[in-house]
């Protein structure tokens, strides 16, 4: 008769507690804390893809000590911790747990590569931890049962219509082959090639393969150079891509070459040296150099100041873009911040405008769906370009 | 002694006796019920006493000997799950304690004294257990040591591929592009095509193509000796490594100088040392798999162990049971022959119960029963039966008292009755009394109207006798006063002839004369005007008219009122009206009734003005007549009340009486309100009067609706009708 009585209080005692342990869970995210908030990124900071991975980092920690400069978002300075995966899947999941297990990070942000995603995105998911723009142009990435992912940049999808457009249009070529590495980025942007010659009727001229993480491209070269194609759109990252093309200008196998912003612009053109001119790369982020959106301008200052050895680039714009995009949702989020409502903020129907380039969550989780097309000259320099018939044959 | 018996027989046949005779049979019944209950948890104790005692320290004993040696059965599976080193040190540890305190049990067990066959092999198989366990210990051990090694192999083999891979893609792809298109290194210009395009450079191709073949087979069959889990299908893994070696030599031969091959050279002869050279990759998994196969025996061996022993210790845990159960059945036996012990005494008390409330309380209801239905017969009157109980009990002891009572009440009942009869007679003889009384009176009365009929009558006829020598009286005085007049109208012209002596004389004479003549005329008047009311009285005139009365009396009343101004001047009357409007028309004499009217308020100006007069400043006094008329269905109710002097009590009852009066002698007859009182009655009417002396006087007329008409007018006529009122046909006669 007297144990219920004496038991019922205690239950209500456990049960507050609990309540008061969830309260204060949910009160701190994980990764926020009184005075900084956690951010982890896995990327390849060695191996053939390194200058992909440093770069994005780069222009991350710009944008993010830009932000602490002027005292944080909502008074909490922004981290980042970055690990290796030399853009091996295996190491990206190591990492990824890592990240989430044990650095305790609020976000994950700035992956580079599409197989290395799509290792890592299941994990991050199943954490429930918020993955943002990943340096890839991946269809699955922008699958909508993904509720934690949020892209920044345009789809491989989107730049391989690009490229086939311009071909078509501008040059007036029929002749397209590709040119892929033999793993899941090089299918994805092979697959959107595909499509987009799908939808013109057309058939690729010729198809060629090499190995990922090698430069035994010379095989596929000639593969590709039998067929006689007028123009050759390269899925691949810039160590073999710059020897393949080297390797055609050196045996007199010309065609336009046009290749994927995933393919590291400036390390592909300081490899070529001189050999790039005439290359075309598509873009996902405005011309580094150039003056418009006041976005440019913000991050070649950002970087001066942050990582002045430094040479602006491709990837380190869409590192810093990464970077503000993170600091932009924290401060829509407000001063309680947690995951959801960090990727709720973004979701909302304003877009947010990152000083003049404007992203918009409301009806996918791809926020630009802008592609820049751009041309190495012969003095070894990327400039922007409207029209494919700008940059001729050298 | 035969006294003493007696007394005590009575005593049983008492109710208090039966009482406590009751009272102790429950008594002597819960004691029989608390020495079987006793009885029963002494020998439930008893029992229980056996099962803590001996019963359960066995099974507890037992059990825990079956929880360690459970602990031992589960020791080895235990250990060779362990993934890590610091996992099997942890195990080895534990299984070492949990064999320690196995052991500690055991002999616990056999100092108790019940060393059996049963203890015995338990102790030998438990001893078997754990040299076996020690053995799977050791053999444990061995594995990780293997493990370890084979690990770090697997980990050189598999970097080793990657590499082997890279270098072999690229030599191949480098090959192949040189054999096409003559091109070795960027920047340097093609070869010939007869040296590049040549038969040589081709098979050097082939080799390097052969050679990947050979490197991926050999890391297959590697990858393959350790995914294997039987040691003889490794033979045939070897043998082909072998092969594959054996391929990859004479391919590298046919490379010759390549520059490729020292770097391709040394990774094929890693590999093949990692399968077959001082590595012995293929050995290290034989002996991997032998020692797994030997600790899978020793695991069986285990197993079969540990069933004998648990099946030992079941046993042993079984025979402990049984022996609580024995002690735990005995326990119930004692438990239920309690029950049913108290189940037949509650039976018995339950049965006497029944016999007893049948018996002696039905007995005693019956008794009580029909001593309180006499009590109540008694009660509702029934003394006369006679009150009789048997028996010696208290209810029989009530009986004779009430029996007692009931003489005496009846015997109460009957003086009380001859007492009321004669308070009855008493009644009876003063109603008798006061009738008699009444009678004599009414006696009277009917005597003094028929004396004052007889007197009407007499009275009636003297006035008209009397009547034509007043009219002479009259007549003649009238003519003795014209004679008069004559004569002293002649006297003037005599006069001269006459002294003044004479003439005034006889102007004296003829005065005085004239003041006797006068005062005969007057008296003669009086006369005439008695007997004019005499004769009216006693007759009734004119016939019945539908009359207002209201009007009547209004004009009556007016007549009197300025008649008494006439007389006197100073004469003051309020005259004050509430007539009933609903009063309209009644059928009345209105000669008769007008007279009555006529004369109440002649009256009522007589009374109130001798008592104005009688007040010499008449301060404060108000002559006031108030007339009222009142309707209801069947009467007419006419008030006439005055202020005045009111009329005495002794006069009261007179007031009607013919020639009662108590005006002076030349202002009232005497027959003003007799008269009235017959008009009334003749009208089947009556008056009444309210009077208060000094205060006021009021006289009500009531008179019926539908007139009694023609019998009453009939009756004026002296002739009775048969349905007329007696006492009305007395006083209207």
């Amino acid at each position: 008769m007297n144990r219920p009585q004496g038991r019922f209080p205690a239950g209500l005692l456990a049960a507050g507690l609990l309540l008061g342990a969830w309260a204060s869970a949910s009160a701190a995210e994980v990764g926020v804390f009184e005075d900084r908030v956690v951010f982890g990124q896995s990327a390849a900071f060695s191996g053939p893809a390194q200058e992909l991975g440093k770069n994005m980092r780069r222009g991350i920690r710009a944008a993010f000590r830009e932000a602490n400069d002027r005292g944080g978002v909502h008074g909490r300075r922004l981290e980042l911790v970055s690990l290796d995966d030399a853009y091996e899947p295996e190491a990206a999941i190591a990492n990824t747990r890592r990240l989430i297990e044990e650095e305790q990070v609020f976000a994950l942000i700035g992956a580079v590569g599409t197989p290395t995603s799509r290792s890592a995105t299941p994990i991050a998911a199943d954490a429930d931890v918020p993955y943002i723009a990943p340096f890839t142009g991946a269809a699955f990435l922008r699958d909508p049962q993904w509720t934690n992912i949020i892209n920044l940049r345009a789809s491989y999808y989107q730049e391989t219509e690009e490229m086939v457009a311009r071909l078509t249009g501008d040059l007036d070529i029929r002749r397209i082959a590709v040119l892929y590495q033999d793993d899941s980025f090089g299918r994805a942007g092979y697959r959107g090639v595909r499509r987009a010659l799908d939808r013109r009727n057309m058939d690729a001229a010729a198809l060629a393969v090499y190995p990922r993480n090698t430069t035994a491209v010379k095989t596929a070269l000639l593969e590709l150079r039998r067929r006689t194609p007028e123009a050759v759109i390269v899925v691949g990252s810039y160590q073999p891509v710059a020897a393949m093309i080297a390797w055609s200008r050196h045996i007199g196998f010309d065609p336009v070459f046009i290749t994927i912003s995933f393919v590291g612009s400036n390390a592909l053109a300081q490899k070529l040296g001189s050999e790039g001119a005439g290359v075309f790369v598509t873009q996902v982020v405005p011309f580094p150099l150039g003056t418009e959106p006041r976005i440019v301008d913000r991050y070649r200052n950002a970087l001066a100041v942050h990582a002045p050895d430094a040479e602006p680039g491709f990837v380190s714009l869409e590192g810093y873009l990464a970077g503000r995009l993170a600091v932009a949702a924290l401060e829509r989020a407000g001063t309680d911040v947690d995951r959801t409502g960090f990727l709720d903020s973004l979701r909302r129907t304003e877009p947010i405008d990152i000083d003049g380039f404007e992203l918009r969550y409301d009806d996918d989780n791809q926020g630009s769906d802008l592609v820049f097309v751009t041309a190495i000259g012969r003095d070894g320099r990327y400039r922007p370009i409207s029209h494919l018939g700008e940059a001729a044959h050298p | 002694m035969n006294e003493r018996l007696q007394r005590i027989l009575r005593a049983g046949s008492r109710i208090s006796g039966r009482l406590y005779l009751g009272i102790g049979g429950a008594v002597a019944l819960t004691m029989a019920a608390s020495l079987v209950a006793w009885y029963s948890f002494d020998r439930v104790g008893d029992a229980q006493s056996v099962v803590n005692e001996r019963s359960v320290p066995e099974m507890a004993a037992a059990f825990r000997v079956a929880r360690q040696s459970s602990a031992l059965v589960a020791a080895a599976p235990r250990l060779t799950a362990s993934a890590t080193q610091e996992d099997f040190v942890r195990v080895r540890d534990e299984i070492a304690e949990d064999r320690a305190a196995f052991q500690e049990r055991l002999e616990t067990f056999t100092r108790r004294g019940e060393s059996d066959g049963r203890l015995r092999r338990i102790r030998s198989r438990g001893g078997t257990l754990i040299a076996n366990i020690k053995a799977i210990e050791a053999s444990v051990a061995e594995r990780f040591a293997l493990t370890e090694q084979s690990d770090a192999l697997r980990a050189e083999l598999e970097e080793l591929q990657s590499r082997l891979e890279r270098t072999l893609m690229r030599a191949i792809d480098d090959q192949f592009f040189y054999a096409i298109t003559g091109y070795r290194t960027l920047g340097e210009p093609a070869v010939p095509r007869a040296t590049h395009f040549s038969e040589e450079e081709f098979h050097h191709y082939r080799h390097l193509v052969e050679l990947q073949a050979t490197a991926t087979l050999g890391m297959r069959l590697m990858a393959s000796a350790f995914a294997l889990s039987d040691a003889r299908l490794l033979e045939p893994l070897r043998e082909r490594f072998e092969a594959s070696a054996a391929g990859a030599e004479r391919n590298l031969a046919g490379l010759g100088g390549a520059a490729v091959v020292p770097e391709l050279e040394s990774g094929l002869a890693q590999l093949f040392d990692l399968g077959i050279g001082t590595k012995a990759g293929f050995d290290l998994r034989a002996r991997e798999l032998s020692l797994a196969e030997r600790q899978q025996k020793l695991l069986d061996r285990n197993r079969d162990l540990a069933a004998g022993l648990v099946s030992e210790v079941e046993g042993m845990v079984r025979t402990a049971r049984a022996s609580a159960l024995d002690a735990t059945q005995t326990a119930d036996g004692a438990i239920a022959t309690g029950q049913n012990l108290l189940l037949g005494l509650n039976v018995v008390s339950i049965g006497g119960a029944i016999v007893i409330a049948w018996v002696f309380v039905g007995a005693l209801l019956r008794r009580l029963g029909q001593l309180s239905e006499r009590m109540r017969g008694m009660a509702a009157g029934d003394l006369e039966a006679e009150v009789e109980m048997d028996g010696h009990d208290e209810v029989a002891e009530m009986a004779a008292a009430l029996e007692v009572f009931r003489r005496r009440s009846l015997e109460a009942q009957r003086l009380n009755l001859v007492e009321k009869l004669a308070e009855e007679l008493r009644g009876k003889n003063d109603e008798l009394e006061k009738v008699l009384g009444d009678l004599r009176k009414a006696q009277d009365q009917i005597v003094m109207r028929e004396k004052l009929a007889a007197l009407g009558q007499l009275t009636a006829g003297v006035a008209h006798e009397i009547k034509n020598p007043l009219n002479f009286v009259k007549n003649f005085s009238e003519g003795c006063k014209e004679i008069l007049e004559e004569l002293q109208e002649e006297i003037p012209p005599a006069g001269e002839e006459l002294q003044e002596e004479q003439r005034q004389l006889i102007v004296d004479i003829g005065k005085e004369l004239d003041e006797n003549l006068t005062s005969i005329h007057q008296h003669g008047e009086r006369a005439n005007r008695i007997v004019h009311d005499m004769l009216s009285m006693g007759r009734g005139s004119g016939e019945r008219q539908a009359t207002d009365v209201n009007a009547l009396l209004d004009e009556h009343a007016r007549l009197a009122y300025h008649s008494a101004r006439a007389t006197d001047s100073n004469f003051q009357l309020n005259i004050k009206e509430d007539f009933d409007d609903r009063m309209g028309e009644l059928s009345v004499v209105p000669q008769d009734m007008g007279r009555v009217f006529l004369n109440m308020v002649s009256n009522a100006c007589y009374a109130t003005d001798q008592k104005r007069t009688a007040q010499d400043d008449g301060a404060g006094y108000e002559p006031t007549l108030s007339l009222a008329t009142r309707r209801t269905p069947d009467t007419v109710e006419i008030r006439i009340r005055d202020n005045g002097g009111g009329i005495p009590p002794d006069v009261v009852d007179k007031i009607f009486n013919p020639f009662f009066t108590t005006k002076p002698t030349d202002q009232g007859t005497g027959l003003g309100l007799a008269l009235s009182n017959d008009i009334v009655r003749e009208h089947g009417g009556a008056i009444r009067v309210e009077t208060e002396p000094g205060q006021f006087t009021e006289m009500i007329i009531e008179l019926p609706v539908r007139p009694a008409a023609t019998p009453a007018q009939e009756n004026l006529d002296g002739s009775a009708p048969d349905d007329a009122p007696a006492d009305e046909a007395a006083e209207g006669a």
